[in-house]
């Protein structure tokens, strides 16, 4: 994580953490996040029609 | 002299570089705009979604169609930037070509050597978002949304752009091998979601009170015509972004199609504006209807965009005419086949796509296509059936694998109470604007189905 640079000069990706370990985490994260949202919301969807049965 | 002469050298090479920045820049800054204009169709959209539900389930149509576009993002970072990139020769990825669409690549994220990839990455994300905007509309007021959002993240960031891979990329079978031409995405983006949201439609059902035992159609009237038709207005002004999206910025050079040709923004210009009006003047001759009438400028405009960059304009105009006169035909057909597509999305976006792709072939066949073989309707054809095909089989296959998960309809209870009152911590008038009676209004029929 951080600054993968110490100069603007020649710089080419600069993005937080580029060409470390850091970005495959947090794009695991992300991934997670994203399916891990929809298995709550299909759960809380569910959940308030059962309210109404 | 020899000074002089070097001085000179320095200024010419200091206004090249100065150029080439200009050019660089000129092409973020033109996307840029197409992509903004491309959150204007979703603006559009969310109107007339809304405005086309039922008072009772507005709030939870609202929720879908943003949730469609919230997952398509990050969905097409993932996985949909990489399958445009590495699948133009069809179903076997070709790994190198894809490399850069990866998203631990270092084109995807900022980084001062590429001023192209995150622009055009952000433009296909908003093509991806319409197609799923485009499916959001159709299934609108029984479908479960987790349910939903799957289905919108394997159109938007799945299928479509594999679409688009074959049929809308430089490298593009259909391109190389046969000379398709659809300069506006009739077919990898309007065939493929209408499709798509027809494959849907056949598991999903109608929704309660569509159809009579004897298979007469029911009116289920929208609770906000006005809405749902500035919505469609909203929508098209939209489209003058995407339709910009279709054309290649060369900086010091003349335009170009993704198909390669040269081409103009003044012949979109023109094109765009004579189909719309076509399609309008189709959709009130057939119908009378406001929302029609509008739904005819968008079908006219899908009709007329895989030639808007060769067309000449009143062919353009009648091709959009056309486009607006079968729009509520086939709405109409596909009603009696027992299919209730909620705002008339298939028709519109699909059978307003397959003539327009069709139309191509026999209207503007011959055209060169570099070093790949000119325009003919063979190619149209081919494409017209791969897309379909694309679109209805993966969207049939999923929404029946969703159903017999128990993912892919609300309960009867909750359909006939309502998804705002089930579910929605919000209400959508609460100070009692429009009708107290849940169904809204006892008036005539205006929705795009009936």
């Amino acid at each position: 994580m951080g600054s993968p640079i110490d100069s603007w000069e020649g710089a080419a990706a600069y993005f937080t953490g580029a060409g470390g370990a850091s970005p495959t985490i947090i794009l695991l994260l992300a991934i997670a996040v994203c399916i891990g949202v929809i298995i709550i919301g299909a759960r809380s969807e569910e959940k308030s029609y059962s309210k109404h049965d | 002299m020899e000074q002089e002469l070097a001085d000179l050298a320095a200024k010419v090479a200091a206004l090249e570089e100065g150029a080439g920045w200009t050019t660089t820049v000129n092409l973020e800054v033109f996307y840029w705009w197409c992509t903004a204009f491309m959150f204007i169709i979703h603006a559009g959209f969310l109107a007339y979604e809304m405005g086309a539900s039922r008072k009772k389930n507005v709030l939870a149509s609202g929720i879908k169609n943003i949730l469609a576009f919230a997952f398509m993002i990050p969905t097409f970072f993932f996985f949909g930037w990489w399958i445009y990139l590495a699948f133009p020769g069809g179903l076997v990825p070709d790994f190198e070509a894809g490399a850069g669409g990866v998203p631990w690549s270092e084109a995807m994220g900022p980084n001062l050597t590429d001023n192209a990839t995150g622009i055009f990455w952000a433009a296909f994300t908003l093509f991806a978002a319409t197609t799923a905007s485009i499916f959001s509309g159709a299934v609108i007021e029984r479908i479960k949304l987790s349910g939903f959002i799957m289905l919108a993240i394997l159109l938007g960031s799945v299928v479509w752009i594999l679409g688009a891979s074959w049929a809308w990329h430089g490298d593009g079978w259909l391109l190389t091998q046969f000379g398709w031409h659809d300069f506006g995405a009739a077919g990898c983006v309007h065939m493929v979601a209408a499709f798509f949201a027809l494959g849907v439609l056949i598991n999903l059902g109608p929704r309660i009170g569509k159809f009579n035992p004897d298979g007469s159609a029911n009116a289920i009237v929208p609770h906000n015509v006005p809405m749902a038709t500035f919505g469609l207005m909203v929508l098209i002004v939209g489209f003058f972004g995407f339709l910009g999206g279709c054309i290649i910025y060369m900086g010091g050079e003349q335009w170009v199609t993704i198909f390669g040709n040269p081409t103009t923004l003044s012949a979109i210009g023109f094109n765009t504006l004579m189909c719309f009006a076509g399609g309008i003047i189709g959709g009130w001759i057939m119908t009378n209807d406001p929302f029609w009438m509008m739904s005819g400028a968008l079908a006219g405009i899908f009709t007329a965009a895989s030639g808007l960059d060769v067309y000449w304009p009143p062919l353009a105009f009648l091709l959009g005419f056309c486009g607006g006169v079968i729009a509520p035909i086939g709405a109409r057909w596909l009603e009696k086949m027992g299919i209730d597509d909620a705002v008339g999305a298939v028709s519109v976006h699909g059978f307003a796509g397959l003539f327009g792709v069709l139309a191509f072939g026999i209207v503007a066949s011959g055209y060169p296509n570099g070093d790949y073989p000119d325009t003919n309707f063979l190619a149209q054809l081919i494409g017209a059936v791969t897309m379909l095909l694309l679109g209805l089989i993966p969207g049939y296959v999923a929404s029946l694998i969703l159903k017999q998960a128990g993912l892919l309809r609300i309960p009867e209870n909750v359909e006939i109470l309502g998804m705002d009152a089930a579910k929605v911590p919000a209400l959508a008038y609460p100070e009692g604007m429009h009708s107290p009676d849940p169904n809204g209004s006892k008036a005539p029929a205006a929705t795009p189905a009936e």
